[in-house]
């Protein structure tokens, strides 16, 4: 850093479908922007284009970290490795079976996720593993060699190791690897334990099949992404977003690329925990809407939280493939500012999944779109003015389009038909938020919400005084947020290790002893990862549940060492979240702990928010204009429109009001007060009765 | 029509928060079970009626359970009436002859919800217990004669007064199941989830008003019925008939069933006159299941994504004589009515498979394949027991293979015990767990694989029990594609010895290092094999779906053992 003058300069991109975003921040509190074109298949030029336009000299950059959606397409467009599997004698067919499941019940012809991996290329080797961690049946190398020439010949260009019980006993899967190594060092090749230590075999197969099916595209984006950072004369130390919430270092995600599955999405999620920490607010609910989807996500003391249970493709009717690594936990429905209004067939209206995309667009982007859309029905309302698009606005065409597709079908006239678009979309995200809060047994008044997105801020009032939450926050690059949140994040690793003991029955000493093997190797992985020892930092979490159930909740637990009475400390506190929960507690039954989770994080100098210019004089003067808005409670209403980077900090707006700011506009409703904040975050008072 | 006084809008809302209602009622049980039959096979069901027990919305995780939850509360209505019915009241119903009765095994829980003094709805669930007592680990065996062999059974009795518990009935529960720690876990679940479906039923009343909300109810099945009549309208219309015999009844008769499906301008109808008298075994179905059983197929006719409530159901009609296998009363044994149950849906689906070529294909592994294994755990010397299903293969259709290792129709968001769950919790270990293929099924579109599932005893005396319908008689092929196999299992002792194949045992002693081989079928394959791309015969072959032999027999098709290649088109 000394060469740089002890000046640190962050620089995140995100590669979005359509945007490659730029957020810099310097600890001189000075923030940049930039937005350019992402530009397939080579997401790296997009990369070095935004960092070209912002105007940064890419010398004084000390940090560069990335969000990519690089691994999730690989996915989804099926453009991986061809990758060979070796698993334990007898259960070839893990993968093509999973796990029976039909979520699409009265659909004859349904059809399951086909695996990644076909079945000739799925190969059994002798040697078992018992519950245990017990070796039953010594490890057949020669089974591996033969595994590993069929490989060579067909092909293959990685290979995924999962065996039955190594999550108890890993000793087999190592070898194998390491036999692998020596035999063809070329190809790519991961065990289940480098990636997961939890129990399931599917599950843990399904991740380590993917995780060697990307990891090629993985590591030769990386390593082109690095060459040309370098080229351009940037020399920072460089982290890639992960879906946990937490960075890590370029070499990691190339060995686990699959832990950067939702690599973007989850950075607001932890931007709005760190804004919180800032603006001191603990209880956070975190609101998304873009394009095509809203996504919430609920943030409890401070903590984001994650699981492990996630799956790419699921949806309502299709199983999808899961990967058990963490990510944070987000809630995703098909309503974004794109999402076409439509009325099904028993005549009801629906807003979304469906979106106009970028192509053909809502109605009043000229481009084509015939589909009114949530965005069309923001401008028939006012709560979007012609002038907030790039293009010219045909208004009588929007109209027209939310007349025939939704007005007649109701005999309503244009501005009911879209306010109830508006209703609708609005009600979708609702029942989201409610999913996320309530359903969880958290009381929203006890949270604030966050919002941004190009759409959140302008649904963020509305619905916060639905869910009764008095506070909303529109933070400071509210559009680009997800970027501005990768700026804000530590190296994050997690560790989870399946180990089930009853609580009355395991000592402390041995629970110790499992903590300390995962302490030691979260250790050896900063200090490869070159992370300062004295910013490390540890939280403990412990799967657990009754005995005789399946579930497991996660139970905050103190950091080790544990004494008997922190085991029962630990027990009182798994009561207390079970009932949380679910509403009630079995003070008899015995508890059991299922999985270990460690989460390690290796703190990295991060540049602290600078003040905004306070308020000079009446906040009119950043006044734009004074229009016509629809409101649900009171029809048309005089609302005054300020530009946002006009207002000051201090200044304070009664509703109705919108603040306005490149690509996403803040809707405040009468009776609410919007105050701009320190920083220059957007505070939203909803004025929720006690 | 009544008059549309409020906006129509707010009422779909309303329609729409009642179902992420019905939704968070059915996961918050799933995740407090504490009977894997429950949070992993999902083997329960919950549903919102209104205040006269119409099905408004219904969560299942096994497709069985469709429309079970309604004619448990007209049950429960008829028998009390509503002034005998108070808030915090919880009925409990399992009698396999009442409304929404199928074995004794599910239980049925149902809760009067009161807004004021208005009783406007009910919550009801239901959910298959690991053990309700009777001759058998685990209630259901495949040798019981008489309903009382097969556990306790309740015929609507209030389990819960005004909020509290009778103390006697759970005394009385808990001394008469072999898990009653298990049990009692489940029932407050069961309980916990009503009561969280009645207060949000409560939210709604609250910010929309009872109003709105009765008359959202009312929208909802106005407007199923609507969808439904409007599809029939579309349908082919005729009469379309199917006979089949059932394995048999475990003593070795074959079982007769008879169905003829109609459907009219308006009607969709399935006369099941002409089938067996109801049997001395576990196999009889009562009048709801068989219900339940040709709702699945009706559905994935009029549209697999239509939401599930009474007025989608309204066109049917079904018909059974009293006293038959599929509407068996007072004492016929029920523990194993599932396979009556999905035979049920197999004739219907078999007759109609040539009529709806985009919804049905060919026949599939047709049985639960239940398995219950009852033991105790080495080392620690704990009782456990396994009740589960077994996965199987389905029918190609038209323009796609059959699915590989699947449950069969009658269960759905179900899920297989992982291999390291299973070895860790119960005294066994899965030597194998993998594709059954054996080539049968052929077809221009090829029967899906079914599965092989090895358990070894890992300590003396284990019982076994299965029920493993279709031993008899295979997948059956469609439009020119060939059958496919069968189910059954055998047993291989730690002496060498063998015994089996078969299709149905009870409480067989396995000891330690015995194993049970359990076999699925693969299912019927559709099309004319001949017509089948080489080129996917050649991968089949490569990937050992079927063998270099079946690809020039039954496909004609000669393909070169070591490079997987088409030599040959022999057709």
């Amino acid at each position: 850093m000394d060469k740089k003058g002890g000046i640190i300069l962050r620089v995140a991109t995100d590669i979005g479908g359509t945007f490659t975003d730029l957020v810099a921040v310097d600890d001189k509190g000075r923030t940049v922007l930039a937005k350019s074109h992402t530009t397939p298949p080579n997401f790296e030029e997009g990369v070095i284009n935004v960092m070209k336009k912002s105007g940064i000299q890419p010398e004084e950059i000390t940090d560069f970290i990335h969000g990519t959606t690089t691994i999730i397409n690989a996915l989804t467009e099926r453009k991986g490795a061809k990758t060979g599997l070796i698993t334990t004698k007898g259960f070839r067919d893990v993968l093509e079976i999973a796990r029976c499941n039909r979520p699409d019940l009265f659909n004859m012809v349904f059809a399951k996720p086909r695996p990644f991996i076909p079945r000739y290329l799925r190969k059994e080797v002798r040697g078992r593993v018992n519950f245990e961690g017990k070796i039953l049946t010594e490890l057949e190398e020669e089974d591996i060699r033969a595994a590993v020439e069929f490989f060579k010949k067909e092909g293959a260009e990685a290979i995924a190791v999962c065996y039955i019980n190594s999550y108890a006993n890993d000793i087999h899967e190592r070898r194998t690897v390491e036999l692998i190594r020596e035999l063809w060092p070329e190809v790519f090749v991961t065990s289940s334990v480098e990636v997961t230590r939890e129990w399931r075999e599917y599950e843990r197969t399904s991740t380590v099949a993917l995780n060697s099916y990307v990891m090629p595209v993985a590591s030769s984006y990386i390593d082109r992404l690095d060459g040309r950072i370098k080229e351009i004369g940037c020399d920072a130390k460089e982290y890639i977003m992960q879906s946990n919430g937490g960075t890590t270092t370029f070499e990691q995600a190339k060995r686990t690329p699959i832990n950067m599955v939702e690599s973007g999405p989850v950075a607001g999620v932890y931007g709005s925990a760190i804004l919180g920490k800032v603006i001191g607010e603990k209880n956070i609910i975190a609101f998304d809407v873009g394009g095509t989807t809203a996504k919430c996500s609920l943030i409890d003391g401070g903590e984001v939280k994650v699981t492990t249970e996630y799956r790419i493709e699921r949806t309502e009717s299709y199983a999808g493939y899961p990967i058990m690594a963490p990510v944070v936990d987000i809630v995703e429905i098909g309503n974004g500012g794109g999402s076409i209004a439509w009325i099904d067939e028993a005549g009801s209206l629906k807003v979304g999944p469906q979106s106009a995309g970028a192509l053909p667009g809502p109605v009043a982007y000229g481009i084509g779109g015939t589909e009114p859309t949530t965005t069309d029905a923001c401008l028939v309302t006012g709560r979007l003015s012609p002038e907030n698009f790039d293009n010219e606005v045909d208004l009588d065409a929007v109209k027209a389009a939310i007349q025939e597709k939704v007005g007649d079908a109701f005999g309503m006239n244009v501005e009911e038909a879209a306010m109830s678009i508006l209703r609708v979309a609005e009600a979708n995200m609702f029942n989201a938020l409610k999913l996320i809060s309530v359903r969880r047994g958290y009381d929203p008044r006890d949270f604030t919400m966050v919002a941004f997105g190009g759409g959140g801020p302008m649904h963020c009032a509305y619905l916060a005084k639905e869910l009764n939450i008095r506070k909303v926050v529109v933070p400071i690059a509210a559009p680009v947020f997800s970027a501005w949140g990768m700026l804000m994040t530590d190296v994050r690793h997690d560790y989870i290790q399946t180990n089930i003991r009853r609580m009355n029955e395991v000592s402390s000493e041995e629970l110790n002893q499992m903590w300390d093997g995962l302490l030691r190797e979260a250790h050896e992985q900063f200090a490869k990862e070159g992370v300062d020892k004295n910013q490390i930092i540890f939280r403990f979490i412990a799967d657990m549940r009754y005995m005789g159930q399946e579930h497991t909740v996660k139970v905050k637990v103190p950091p080790v060492p544990w004494t008997d009475e922190v085991k029962e400390e630990i027990v009182n506190r798994f009561h207390d979240t079970h009932e949380h929960f679910y509403t009630f507690r079995l003070p008899d039954t015995p508890t059991e702990i299922v999985n270990l989770h460690l989460v390690a994080y290796g703190r990295l100098m991060k540049p602290s928010l600078a003040p905004i210019e306070p308020q000079q004089g009446p906040a009119e003067e950043a006044l734009k204009e004074t229009r016509k808005v629809y409101f649900t409670d009171e029809g048309w209403l005089d609302t005054p429109i300020y530009e946002r980077e006009k207002l000051g900090s201090g200044a304070v707006l009664e509703g109705p009001v919108i603040v306005e700011e490149t690509a996403a506009s803040t809707v405040a409703a009468k009776g609410q007060r919007l105050k701009v904040d320190t920083y220059g975050n957007l505070i939203i008072e909803t004025e929720v009765q006690e | 029509m009544a008059e549309i006084k409020v906006n129509p809008v707010t009422l779909d809302i309303v329609k729409d928060s009642l179902i992420a209602v019905s939704n968070e009622v059915f996961y918050a049980f799933a995740r407090t079970s504490m009977s894997p039959i429950i949070y992993e096979t999902l083997d329960y069901a919950s549903g919102i009626a209104d205040a006269k027990g119409q099905l408004l919305t219904q969560g299942n995780g096994a497709c069985g359970f469709i429309g079970l939850i309604a004619p448990m509360i007209q049950e429960i209505i008829a028998k009390y009436g509503k002034d005998n019915m108070h808030p915090g009241d919880v009925f409990l119903i399992n009698d396999p002859y009442m409304g929404g009765g199928t074995h004794l095994s599910d239980i049925g829980m149902v809760m009067p919800v009161f807004y004021g003094d208005e009783l406007l709805a009910f919550v009801g669930n239901k959910a298959h217990w690991s053990d309700i007592g009777g001759m058998a680990a685990g209630s259901f065996t495949t040798d019981s004669s008489e309903v009382y062999q097969e556990g306790l059974r309740f015929s609507g009795v209030k389990l819960l007064n005004r909020g509290d518990i009778c103390t006697p009935l759970l005394e009385m529960i808990k001394s008469n199941v072999r898990f009653p720690e298990t049990s009692e876990g489940d029932m407050w679940g069961q309980i916990a989830s009503l009561r969280t479906g009645y207060k949000r039923i409560g939210e709604l009343c609250e910010k929309y008003s009872l109003e709105v909300v009765k008359e959202s109810m009312e929208r909802l099945l106005r407007q199923g019925a609507m969808i439904a009549y409007n599809r029939i309208k579309e349908l082919p219309k005729g009469s379309w008939e199917m006979e089949e015999y059932m394995d048999d009844d475990g003593h070795g008769n074959l079982v007769k069933l008879k169905v003829k499906v109609t459907i009219t301008e308006d009607e969709f109808i399935a006369d099941f006159t002409g089938s067996s008298p109801q049997v001395a075994s576990p196999i009889n179905t009562g009048y709801s299941s068989l219900c339940a059983g040709v709702k699945v197929i009706y559905m994935s006719i009029l549209g697999p994504a239509l939401a599930v409530n009474d007025g989608v159901f309204e066109p049917m009609r079904i018909l059974a004589e009293d006293g038959s296998v599929l509407r068996c009363h007072a004492p016929a044994p029920t523990s194993c009515y599932f396979e009556s149950m999905i035979y049920s849906s197999d004739i219907v689906w078999k007759a109609l498979a040539p009529v709806f070529p985009e919804a049905l294909g060919a026949g599939h592994m047709l049985s639960v394949c239940s398995v219950v294994l009852a033991g105790t755990k080495q080392g620690s010397g704990e009782p456990f027991l396994i009740v589960e299903p077994t996965g199987g293969g389905w029918g190609a259709s038209d323009g796609k293979d059959g699915e590989v290792g699947q449950f069969c129709v009658g269960d759905g968001e179900t899920y297989n015990v992982p291999v390291e769950m299973a070895e860790n919790r119960y005294g066994i270990m899965i030597d194998e767990y993998s594709l059954h293929t054996d080539g049968a099924g052929a077809g221009k579109y090829r029967g899906g694989s079914g599965a092989v599932r090895t358990y070894r005893a890992m300590t003396d005396g284990q019982l076994f029990t299965a029920s493993f319908g279709r031993n008899k008689f295979p997948a059956w092929g469609a439009a020119g594609g060939k059958d496919g196999s069968y189910n059954y299992f055998e047993f291989h002792k730690a002496d060498g010895s063998m015994e089996g194949p078969m299709g149905i045992v009870a409480r067989k002693v396995m000891n330690r290092d015995d194993t049970v081989r359990m076999v699925t079928c693969t299912g019927g394959g559709y099309g004319d094999p001949m017509e089948r791309d080489p080129e996917s015969v050649a991968w089949d072959v490569k990937n050992e779906y079927i063998s270099v032999r079946q690809a020039e027999e039954d496909y004609g098709v000669v393909v070169d053992p070591e490079t997987y290649e088409v030599k040959e088109v022999r057709r």
